[in-house]
Formats: structure tokens, sequence, C-alpha cells
């Protein structure tokens, strides 16, 4: 009961403060630039014969060129382009699950009547619920684009709505699970974001160190998350889930480790 | 019934003891005083008993259940020293939040957060948020969450430090009347406020519990406590000793003087009718020593 208060609450700390708003008005005005100044003239610009042929030559040399197989161009870019934004945009909006209100002193309110797991996971499902609601609109705004342009697009693109949903569902995930550990460890929001990024390359420098010196160990390729970004783009349709484990296996890593870090740290 | 047991209670920050091997049981009841120095463990006794921090050593059970425990939902209430609400939101969405973790319902959780604003007389802040209140108003909403529901067992941790005296007689009073519902524990170093509210004592030192108890009535045998505004003190301590049974009279650091007699002389009715012979006013008298000079004296 009490994750479900704490998780709902989190829409509140998104809909009903300054700092939420200014963070969802400046997203949608970068979405909307993206959506009329990229998206929108690129799909027109590949879709004609001659720059297709010579973009899927392209694509092929750089293994990306199952991005052809899309039945909607629209919905390719949306694809490439979502898969290496959102999860930045992620690591800034979900920064704040726990930082600012164990610096505060607001978390020892709440732990009196929650507990540390509660707490840590209700704020972890309500920011991914979020992140949800951003792929649905994202989504939705492409799909308004490819409707408005022709009603024909529209159907060639609907079957590939659930495919991408889902797969953008799991690619965000370890994000916010990332997120969450951070913000137990970090002082304020921006500190969590410095800290997963910083994290993020040092631990790219270690395992490229390793690898070089004493590998290959395969299996270190999978360790980083958005590891499997490289190999997602190379695929289309229901296929995409053949990777689906290794973002289930980040987030359950990531929400452990942060979930002992809550339940360690003093408040 | 206990609310509170320690055994062998300890925490370490390093080569720092913070809290060492506390042995305490406190029952419920009267309000508790926690006093001590700065450094002698209060905050962090109030911190391991609310869960805030780990014990390094030791074990504490607050209710009879383990410190952390899911059943002290709504039993334990607790004002932490430098806690404070998110400045982003209003004080009655806070609280409602607060409310519904301690399992009252959304019109529930409404009354419950109306009802303890109105406690703490600031009935008709709800809409603002934190930042728009005084330290004082703030430090009362503070205490207006402890009063959700009805704990057993109250922490509060310098609730009237650096605050405005009517903020503090606000607060003083609503600790007394709410004292007949749930058993205060209050850390302060205002030991005159302590000695208005509270009937027993724990006193800490340098991680160690020197006291723990009632405070002693016997310990006032013998004393009288006087304040006496604009006389020369050279002039007081001279008439006082003339009195029959006063031992030594010693002017305090707050102005007051502690007379010290011997026990079974009616001192007191000697001290009055000197006092109205030289048409000196008094503000109060007392029997006995102020909680400080127990301590401290």
């Amino acid at each position: 009961m009490s994750v479900i208060s704490i998780a709902l609450n989190e829409w509140a700390r998104l809909f009903l403060s300054k700092r939420g708003w200014i963070a969802i008005i400046a997203f949608a005005l970068i979405w909307a630039i993206f959506l009329m100044y990229v998206i929108a003239p690129a799909a027109r610009y590949i879709s004609s014969q001659e720059v297709g042929l010579v973009l899927g030559s392209l694509l092929a040399r750089f293994g990306a060129n199952a991005l052809n197989n899309w039945q909607s161009t629209e919905m390719a870019l949306y694809w490439a382009f979502a898969l290496y934004v959102l999860p930045f945009f992620t690591m800034i909006s979900a920064a704040d699950q726990i930082a600012s209100d164990k610096a505060r002193g607001t978390l020892r309110f709440l732990i009196l009547r929650a507990s540390r797991t509660s707490v840590f996971f209700g704020r972890f499902i309500g920011q991914y619920l979020i992140q949800l609601f951003i792929i649905i609109v994202t989504m939705a705004s492409v799909l308004a684009l490819i409707g408005y342009h022709s009603a024909e697009s529209l159907t060639d693109a609907l079957p590939e709505v659930p495919v991408v949903f889902v797969n953008m569902a799991l690619v965000l995930m370890p994000y916010v699970a990332l997120m969450a550990l951070v913000s137990v460890i970090a002082q304020s929001a921006k500190q969590a974001t410095l800290f997963a990024i910083i994290g993020w390359i040092v631990l790219w420098f270690v395992l490229g160190y390793v690898q070089n010196n004493f590998g290959p160990f395969p299996i270190l390729d999978w360790v980083l998350p958005g590891s499997q970004l490289g190999s997602l783009v190379r695929l289309s349709g229901w296929d995409t889930l053949n990777l689906a484990p290794i973002p289930l296996l980040h987030t359950v890593v990531l929400l452990g480790l942060g979930w002992f870090a809550m339940n360690r740290s003093d408040l | 019934m206990n609310v509170i047991t320690t055994n062998g209670l300890s925490k370490h920050y390093g080569s720092v003891t913070a809290l060492d091997s506390l042995d305490l049981s406190l029952e419920s009841g009267e309000p508790i005083a926690l006093i001590g120095p700065n450094g002698a463990g209060k905050t962090t006794l109030f911190s391991l008993l609310c869960g805030y921090i780990r014990a390094s050593a030791g074990t504490a059970t607050i209710l009879g259940h383990p410190v952390g425990s899911s059943a002290l939902n709504g039993k334990l209430a607790a004002l932490p020293q430098d806690a404070h609400l998110d400045p982003r939101f209003s004080i009655q969405r806070q609280l409602r939040l607060l409310a519904k973790l301690q399992g009252f319902g959304g019109s529930d959780a409404r009354q419950e957060v109306q009802r303890v604003l109105d406690t703490v007389q600031l009935g008709d802040i709800g809409a603002k948020k934190p930042g728009e209140l005084s330290h004082g108003m703030r430090k009362r909403v503070s205490l207006a969450q402890t009063l959700i529901g009805s704990p057993e067992l109250v922490l509060l941790d310098e609730p009237t430090a650096g605050i405005d005296p009517p903020n503090v007689k606000i607060i003083r009073d609503l600790i007394r009347s709410e004292s007949s519902n749930a058993t205060f524990v209050i850390s302060s170093h205002n030991l005159d406020e302590l000695e208005k509210l509270c009937s027993s004592v724990v006193y800490l030192s340098s991680g160690k519990l020197l006291e723990s108890g009632p405070i002693d009535a016997s310990a006032d045998e013998g004393y009288l406590t006087i304040r006496l505004p604009s006389v020369s003190e050279e002039q007081f301590k001279r008439e006082c000793l003339k009195l029959n049974g006063v031992l030594d009279v010693q002017r305090q650091a707050q102005g007051d003087y502690l007379i010290q007699h011997t026990v079974g002389h009616a001192v007191d009715q000697a001290l009055l009718a000197m006092l109205a012979k030289n048409a000196w006013p008094y503000r109060h008298i007392i029997k006995g020593r102020s909680l400080e000079d127990r301590l401290y004296g």
C-alpha cells in the first residue's frame, strides 16, 4: 500500500512543482523541434527512391540496415533517435528519486511510516511510470505527424507501435534503476546525474582496459547499461526482444545495489 | 509499560564513540527529558531509535518492537532536529501523504491533516508552502506531523531551538496538553523548559548514561531558589545569611539566588518576612534547586 502511495506521489512531484513543469516544457520544446525539423523532413527525404537506395547501402555498411525493414520511415527514425536520446532524458528527469529528500531530511518523516524498501521501490516505480508516459507521448506525437501527412502511412506505422513501445520500455528500465542507485548516494539531483555519467564513463574505460589487456571476455560487452543498443538497432520487429534479458538483468542488478545502499545509508 | 528499552546500544563513527553501551529502560507516562551537553549522544540516540542510523552494537526496542519494525507505523512519531518538508509542495499535500502512509484514506487523511494543523494553531496555512512560513511556524508544522493518528511515543529533538518566545509557549502548551495521550521524550538544552514539562530525566554525557529516572524530590531539600531583580547582591547576601538556618547564598548565572539551609528549618517564612521588611520585590521563590543547578551546580 505504501509503495503505491509513494509511486503515485512521484507524479505529483513532477506535475505539481515548478521544477517539474520546467523539465516538461523544456523536453516538449526539444521534442517539437526534433519532430518538425528532423523526423518530418528526414522521412520525406528518405522516402524518395534514389535517396532511399543510397541510404540503404550506407545503413548496411554501418550494420543498421534493419532500419530499412520498418514499414514506416518516421517510426524507424523515431526508434533510432529515441534509443539514444530518451536514456539521457531519463538520467536527468529520474535523478531526484531519493537525493534531495535525503539531504533535506524529508526522508526522515517518510521512514517512520514506510520501510526504506517501500520508499526505494515506490520512487523507482513512480519514476518508471513517468518514463512510460513519456514514451507514449513521444510516440503519439510521431503518429500524429504520420497521420497528418498520410492516413495510409499511419496504417503502416500502427503495427510497429507495440514493438517500439515494449522495446523502449525495456531500454529505459535500467536507466531509471541506475538513477535510483546513484540518487541514494548523491546529495542532489544534479550530483546524481553527474555521478551516473562519470560512473558510466569510468566503467567504460575500465572495461575497455580489461578487454584490451586481459580479454576478450564476451560477457563484459554487456556490462554497461545500454550496451545492447548497438545490437538492437540492427534488429527489427519482435526479433528485438532477443536482447530483452540484458536490460532486465541490468535493472535487477542496479536495483539490488540501490536497495542495499538505501538500507545501509544513514539518513 | 516500557516505551524504550536499550541493551548495550553503541554507535561509533570511526574512532569516535557517539554512544557507549547504553542500557536504558523508560516507561510510558509523563514527559521524559533527555539532556546532556553538545556531543553527549542525544541526537544519535534519537536517530538510532527512529531507525535513521544503524547501531554499531547492542539492541533497542520501542513499545516492545525492534527499531524499524513495521508494527511501529503510527505508534512512533518523531520531530528530528534538522528535517524539513519539501519546499516545492504545500503543507497540506505533504502531511496528507504522511497520513496516507499511516493508513488514512483520502478524505480521512484530509480531515486528519486539518485536525493536526488546528492543534498547532495553524489551521489556515495548509495551502502554503514551507518557504512561506516563519521558522517557528515551520517547527510547529513539523510538530503537527508527529500528532497524525494517535502515536504512543513521540520523540522531540530540540523542538524549541531557535524559536521566538510566542512559538515556544505554543509548543510547550501543546506538549503539555498532548502528554496525556502519548509519552513524550524531549531533548533540549533549555533546562528551564524541560523542568516545566518533564517529571523524569535521562542524562547523557560523552555517549554514556549518567542518570536516568524521576527527578528526585529529596535532592531539593535544604535549598531555596529566589529571583530578585534590582537588589544589591552584597546587601541581599548579608541580610540572608543573618537568617536562622541559612548556610550559604550563591548568585547563579541566570541571576537567581540559590540559598542553602539546614534541613528542617522553615527558612522560607523567615525569608519572606525579611523581603517584606526591606521592601524588596521578588519575582518568584522555588522550593529546591533548578534542574540546571542539580545537574551542573
